[in-house]
């Protein structure tokens, strides 16, 4: 294609197209509807110190802009991150390949369909937003500029980068795959955090900081003896709701000429990272994968007509092919045996299959720190890291059939739900023990059986929830982004309930290990009410 | 050993009928299921491989009904879809091992089955390499030797031939005829030579409708004396085209030689020839195609 314009619009639209008229779209429209719910529900607060302005038009134009900002870049990066690898799949990328298409126009396509599904998010939550003031009601007054603006100068922006990012992951083969997704949690926690640990409150791409400045100098004139405090966060019903000043009726960011050029600079940001992923991108040469495999076979020799008409007279009860005469062994028993544990061990090899030595020599260190380090440390973050670790092993479970196509080979055999899933499931937490062995037997030996039961209850849950998860999304990607969000807000930072490994749970960690494990059976459940229905929808 | 197909039926959504009524009772042998594409012919395979379910009709494995009881047909089933992916991080003597365990076929036996079967699609050498640096024909014989692995007494091969090179096409056909004796194969494929070369019958799909189910020579018979070589100049040959059927063409010296499908001779100079199953296939596609169209054959 000579006009790149053209080029680019082509690719974006198809690309649109495809993703809009999936199922999974309506999904994806369904979660941005819940967040605009949660928002409007008063689910998603702002708080200054344990108080909030009045509900103007800016005030929740803002709150649901930042919840947009946070929350539909986080999950939404994760929705986006495909664009490529479903041409790889399908195998358009070749065909694509073939053309004169620039690798830049290409990618700038797919950087445009990413930010088309991540905008139509932004609307669903704009909608919401509106909806949000007029049934709120705690101030009359619909000003829709202020209301809508957030959506335009805060949230905009952050999907545009979002959108660049998910390119460039793509091209990278190292972020790729389930690296890249467990990467972008760290990345997009550190993008928030960037203008408070750099000092800089300008480097700002997510819009945060600039909103919680002027939301709290506001505060600083309406609320006496506020102290700076700024929380965006989830509450539930049994927390305490923030007290209204009803005085503070702010009205909005005032935005001025260098804050908004700062905010458009984003987009040359991300122009800039989607060429630099067009200049990574391998324009779906395969070949630079495997290349020590495709070395070229041996090549039999040609058969002649002779060989090859040796079958004709090939001896009963035996096969001659061509040159070679082979003779399948009639299978002695033709009843399928039920050998539960060598599927186990074949579900065990598959599970590690592939990985390196580092992946080992990283897992060895893991275990040497759980037997060395104290055992509150052990048991804690380090057992957390470890399962941490597993996290690409694990999101491969119950998605494994769909990502690599051999779904028609296994769910044609016999039992397939009865016996695969089951072994799956059973390799996955076999592993999680082995690489949690340290703290368990630290554990065990420290506290008795009693002891370990937390311990075990992580250990069944985060496969279970990696199977279900597989299962139902035929992609690992939910679990990957689910267990990052996880470890960094459980073993890392100790939440009650929340920590896996019981730790963070203190006295309480038997009754949140009751629960897991009662999560743990729902999950297997529903990977088996997946599986059935997988193998009954065709 | 039988299957009955009953009644057979697929829609999807409201108006894709990619299968309607289709009735089949087979018995040992190899049935050459033939259709172009869009016939309906992956459908029926996967449906009789239990990956699909029927709209209506049903399907019976020695007198059960695969719907209500899948598990007896799945333990004697090889199944090699059209269109299958592998683990590329696996080897195929692991692959095999992988899926060998699935179909819970002993270890012993397995292994015995996976070294002969390596050899017999000519993968021995390749066996330790990940199956990720296969080329697309080496995967098809890796998805030839997983369908027979369990020794099944029902095989299923869709499109088996696809990708392979001419050596190893003449190896898979040699291989369905040995292997037809005690089992039935189904071979779904739209290259009549590789039906030609080992079907015992065949059954022609199209548009979801069995339009025809019998002996290779109950189809040739249909056609028999209906088969004609004419020599034209190749500017009559779109007039030709427009009045008959013509199953093949060549350039001579002195013209076209068209090998013409028709009850009556297409002109005075024809000469009547043996008639082939392609003419026979091609001649009940178009007969097909005249009655939808509401045209005399």
């Amino acid at each position: 294609m000579r006009n790149p314009i053209r080029a680019i619009s082509a690719i974006a639209r198809a690309d649109f197209l495809e993703r809009v008229r999936r199922y999974s779209f309506l999904l994806t429209l369904l979660f941005a509807t819940l967040l605009g719910y949660a928002a409007a529900t008063g689910r998603i607060t702002i708080q200054l110190g344990g108080y909030r302005g009045v509900y103007t038009s800016a005030w929740i134009g803002e709150l649901v802009a930042i919840t947009t900002t946070c929350f539909v870049s986080l999950v939404g990066f994760y929705i986006v991150k495909n664009a490529i690898d479903r041409d790889r799949r399908t195998r358009v990328g070749q065909v694509l390949a073939a053309t004169p298409l620039s690798k830049s126009a290409y990618a700038l396509g797919k950087f445009a369909s990413n930010f088309a599904v991540l905008a139509s998010m932004v609307v669903v939550l704009a909608m919401a937003a509106v909806l949000m003031q007029l049934y709120v009601g705690e101030d009359p007054h619909l000003d829709l500029v202020a209301l809508l603006s957030p959506f335009l100068i805060v949230a905009l922006p952050a999907m545009i980068l979002t959108a660049a990012l998910a390119v460039l992951f793509e091209t990278l083969p190292i972020l790729r795959g389930g690296a890249g997704n467990v990467a972008w949690f760290f990345l997009w926690v550190m993008s928030i955090a960037l203008p408070e640990t750099t000092a800089r409150h300008w480097l700002d791409p997510m819009g945060v900081v600039t909103v919680a400045d002027s939301m709290m100098a506001g505060a600083r004139a309406h609320i006496p003896g506020y102290k700076g405090d700024f929380a965006f966060n989830v509450v539930d019903k049994a927390d305490k709701p923030a007290q209204i000043v009803p005085s503070f009726h702010w009205q909005g960011v005032p935005w001025n000429a260098w804050q908004v050029l700062l905010r458009l600079a984003w987009l040359g940001v991300a122009i800039l990272l989607v060429l630099l992923a067009a200049g990574l991108f391998d324009r779906f040469d395969s070949s630079r994968r495997f290349v020590a495999a495709l070395r070229r076979p041996k090549q039999p020799a040609v058969p002649s007509e002779a060989d090859v008409s040796i079958s004709a007279v090939a001896p009963l009860g035996g096969v001659v092919v061509g040159r070679s005469a082979v003779r399948l062994t009639p299978l002695s028993n033709s009843a399928p045996t039920n050998a539960f544990g060598r599927l186990f061990l074949a579900e065990l090899r598959l599970a590690v299959k592939g990985l390196r030595w580092w992946w080992y020599a990283v897992v060895v260190g893991l275990l040497a720190a759980q037997f060395a380090a104290p055992l509150e440390a052990a048991r804690g973050p380090i057992l957390g890291t470890a399962w941490m670790w597993l996290v690409l092993v694990w999101s491969a479970m119950g998605a494994r059939e769909s990502r690599f196509g051999t779904g028609a080979l296994l769910f044609s055999s016999a039992h397939n739900v009865l016996r695969q899933l089951p072994a799956c499931w059973l390799a996955g937490v076999a592993i999680a023990a082995i690489v949690g062995i340290g703290a368990g037997s630290r554990l065990l030996l420290a506290q008795g059986w009693p002891g370990l039961v937390p311990w075990l209850s992580g250990a069944i849950f985060l496969p279970s929830l990696a199977l279900a998860l597989g299962v139902w999304s035929g992609t690992g990607k939910p679990f990957e982004g689910l267990l990052s969000a996880l470890w960094y807000v459980g073993p890392m930072n100790h939440s009650r309930g929340v920590d896996f490994t019981g730790t963070g749970s203190g006295a309480q960690a038997d009754h949140y290990a009751l629960i897991y494990f009662a999560l743990s059976a729902v999950l297997v459940a529903a990977a088996v009410f997946g599986r059935t229905r997988q193998l009954r929808a065709n | 050993m039988q299957l009955h197909v009953q009644k057979l039926s697929k829609t999807y959504g409201r108006d894709v009928h990619a299968l309607r009524g289709v009735d089949l009772s087979l018995g040992p042998g190899v049935l050459g299921l033939l259709g172009p594409n869009g016939a309906g012919k992956s459908t029926l395979m996967r449906i009789l491989a239990t990956i699909s379910r029927p709209s209506s009709g049903r399907v019976f494995w020695n007198g059960a009904d695969i719907a209500s009881n899948p598990d007896g047909l799945q333990n004697v089933l090889g199944y090699l879809p059209q269109d299958f992916g592998v683990y590329p991080n696996l080897n195929a003597l692991e692959f095999l091992e992988y899926l060998a365990a699935v179909k819970g076929i002993a270890a012993g036996a397995a292994r015995r089955r996976i070294s002969e079967l390596l050899e017999l699609v000519n993968l021995t050498d390749a066996a330790k390499r990940p199956l990720g640096g296969y080329s697309g024909g080496m995967r098809q014989r890796v998805g030839i030797a997983q369908a027979l692995l369990n020794d099944p007494q029902l095989l299923i091969v869709d499109e088996p031939t696809a990708g392979l090179d001419p050596e190893e096409r003449v190896r898979f056909r040699n291989l369905l005829s040995e292997l037809s004796g005690e089992r039935i194969v189904i071979l779904s494929t739209h290259i009549v030579s590789d039906v030609e070369a080992v079907a015992t019958s065949i059954a022609i799909l199209a548009h979801g409708r069995l339009l025809a189910h019998g002996a290779p020579e109950t189809l040739l018979a249909s056609v028999s004396g209906k088969v004609w070589e004419v020599v034209v100049a190749s500017a009559y040959l779109p007039a030709l085209r427009q009045k008959h059927l013509i199953s093949s063409t060549a350039h001579r010296s002195d013209g076209v030689h068209a090998r013409v499908v028709a009850d009556a001779a297409p002109g005075r100079e024809a000469r009547q020839l043996e008639p082939s199953l392609e003419d026979a296939y091609l001649a009940a596609l178009a007969k097909q195609r005249y009655a939808a169209n509401g045209i005399a054959a």
